[in-house]
């Protein structure tokens, strides 16, 4: 059965490489994007979201424009050195040919989700500013959720925006409480897996052996992200974090997970952002969500590469 | 020309009192009401304020049932202070009218952007709501035209912890937010709201109108009276929310000063502590108007007659 989903996203350059993904899965139906600040401005980033649908000729998908700015700490965006300034690197994408809906993402979440209730899962790949006001203004969003499938955190893995704390948490660290305590079912995929997934510079070659602008656009919006990684991480290559949220609809048997629960500081210290599990139950509160601890990293990048090339292939010169 | 008012609100007994004195303020137009959890749960507060509004003729003004939930920390409601219902020994009839469909956040947002630089917002609960709102439409921060907020303890002590004010420590996050917002505040905090005793003596002098609303105001403040004598060795309450209101119009009630005020949210026994930079230690520009000094009588007078002329017209 295709899975209906819904992404909260702030692309960037991994959140475009999602879309990329969904679409080209059959196991998937993505039935909107909600945008978000984080990776770049909310102008940047719902700009970025309609003209990756439009390179992907789905523009029929509806865009809803969310939150420009977190909770409660100052906006941290991770565009220019990371993302590129225009947030997908050095892709040159048009403008878009379409405009995000009228209504806001949170209400466009509300409306979507308690219209069809235990149908919509959503997958949040950038901050949780969105998912946490919809939580508050509709308590009945909570158990409306099928469920939350989030890109990030850090449990065991250490930080990539501070040594404590990953990006999407550090960047609405209060979202990220009202999120996690919501009792909403949640599945996190956390660095401990995304950096197990990395696509290299020959995976990319190895697409680009297709004429296509699918495969330019990902060579073209991943450049400025390989050389972030290679000097500041000594990685070759980039981890594909937001790409790896779908896999487990596509390929649940790549992960190893395990129910824990799980926390965010937000106490304003040195970890501000840092999420830790309670892996000795010292604090006997039942688990609140799943996490996927360990993954088949390489498989993975597998099923990204073949799903990319059957796309590139569908959308050619 | 009148002032169109929202009320955010929790009521909530002095909450009740600052919907009666709006309702008896020719000064002001109520243009309409969202509630807020605090006093007592939303669902609570949003029967409270139709049956209040019922009780006083004013049923044509909508309400908006808003937030249930403060952000970021567990639910405080305040039981002892307020009772069970919200509005102490008070027993209203359940309301005729119900609350609009539109969620209070909302409402703020459409009011306040279909009508820029003509509302004045007065919050007189936890600013979940207000919270809310800033976030999903950050323009009202530049189209609302001013914000008077009860909330507050600059050298006061709490009133909730011994560093906190109810209504910040209900939600400090969204007092945070708000306080940083850059809307034009106007802050009346404990330190004068405590200044302003509503005496067994005033509650007699209503009284001598027999009236549905003098009754009320016995049978709420009767609770409250308890309250303040069991906790705080005061004789009478204090009602910070109809004083806030009243400065909306009757600004020289309060002297006010320009302060730079923070409110800590880091989670340690200071949480929801409201400070002010009086020596101005941070360098940062003011972010408010804070009520430090008051004429206490002034207030009580206008509130008194006000009441008066209410019951009369309700008689």
């Amino acid at each position: 059965m295709t899975k209906r989903i819904i992404i909260d996203t702030d692309p960037g350059v991994d959140d475009a490489l999602a879309f990329l993904l969904a679409l080209s899965s059959p196991e998937i139906k993505l039935e909107a994007l909600t945008t978000v600040h984080g990776n770049t401005t909310i102008e940047n980033t719902t700009r970025n979201a309609l003209a990756v649908l439009d390179l992907l000729k789905a523009n029929d998908i509806p865009v809803a424009k969310g939150t420009s700015l977190p909770l409660l700490v100052p906006l941290h965006k991770s565009d220019g050195e990371v993302h590129g300034q225009a947030g997908v690197g050095n892709s040159k994408l048009a403008e878009p040919n379409s405009n995000p809906i009228q209504q806001h993402a949170v209400d466009y979440l509300i409306e979507r989700v308690l219209a069809e209730p235990n149908q919509i899962t959503i997958f949040p790949i950038g901050p949780l500013t969105n998912i946490a006001l919809a939580i508050r203004q509709e308590p009945r969003f909570v158990n409306a959720v099928k469920e939350l499938v989030i890109m990030g955190g850090s449990i065991r893995a250490g930080g990539n925006i501070t040594p404590a704390a990953e990006f999407n948490i550090y960047a609405d660290p209060h979202a990220a409480h009202i999120v996690f305590h919501s009792g909403i079912p949640i599945t996190l995929i956390p660095l401990d897996v995304t950096y197990k997934c990395l696509l290299t510079p020959e995976d990319v070659e190895r697409l680009n052996k297709i004429q296509s602008p699918i495969a330019r656009f990902i060579r073209d919006a991943i450049s400025i992200y390989m050389d972030f990684y290679k000097h500041y991480e000594g990685v070759s290559g980039c981890a594909l974090h937001d790409p790896l949220t779908l896999a487990t609809i596509i390929a649940p048997e790549l992960f190893c997970y395990e129910d824990h629960y799980v926390d965010v500081d937000i106490s304003g210290g040195i970890s501000m952002g840092n999420t830790f599990a309670d892996f000795m139950k010292v604090s006997k509160k039942p688990a609140n969500m799943k996490i996927a601890l360990d993954v088949r990293g390489r498989d993975f990048i597998e099923l990204f590469l073949e799903r990319m090339e059957t796309l590139s292939r569908s959308i050619s010169d | 020309m009148p002032k169109h008012i929202i009320l955010d609100s929790d009521p909530g007994i002095d909450d009740a009192l600052a919907i009666l004195l709006a309702l008896a303020s020719p000064e002001i137009v109520l243009d309409g009401i969202s509630t807020i959890h605090g006093n007592a749960s939303t669902a609570q507060v949003t029967k409270n304020a139709l049956s209040i509004l019922e009780l006083a003729k004013g049923s044509h003004i909508p309400v908006y049932k808003g937030c249930d939930l403060p952000l970021v920390k567990e639910s405080l409601l305040g039981p002892e202070t307020h009772g069970d219902t919200g509005l102490g020994y008070a027993n209203l009839s359940a309301p005729q009218v119900q609350a609009q469909a539109q969620h209070g956040s909302d409402y703020l947002i459409e009011h306040i952007m279909s009508h820029p630089g003509e509302i004045t917002l007065v919050a007189i609960g936890p600013l979940t709501n207000v919270a809310l709102a800033i976030r999903k439409e950050p323009r009202i921060i530049q189209h609302v035209k001013e914000v008077f907020v009860m909330g507050g303890a600059i050298k006061h002590q709490g009133n909730t912890t011994p560093l906190a004010e109810f209504n910040t420590y209900v939600d400090p996050h969204a007092a945070h937010m708000i306080f940083h917002s850059g809307m034009p505040i106007t802050l009346t905090p404990l330190d004068v709201t405590y200044e302003c005793i509503f005496l067994k003596e005033d509650l007699d002098r209503l009284l001598k109108i027999d009236s549905p609303i003098t009754k009320f105001i016995s049978d709420t403040t009767r609770f409250y009276m308890e309250f303040h004598d069991e906790y705080q060795k005061i004789d009478g309450c204090v009602i910070n929310d109809p004083m806030t209101l009243a400065l909306t119009f009757m600004p020289e009630i309060c002297d006010y000063q320009d302060l730079y005020v923070d409110v800590d949210i880091s989670t340690g026994v200071g949480l929801g502590n409201t400070f002010a930079d009086f020596y101005n230690y941070d360098k940062k520009a003011p972010n408010m108007k804070v009520a430090t000094g008051v004429r206490p009588r002034m207030f009580m007078e206008l509130f008194l007659e006000r009441m008066e002329k209410l019951a009369d017209s309700l008689s």
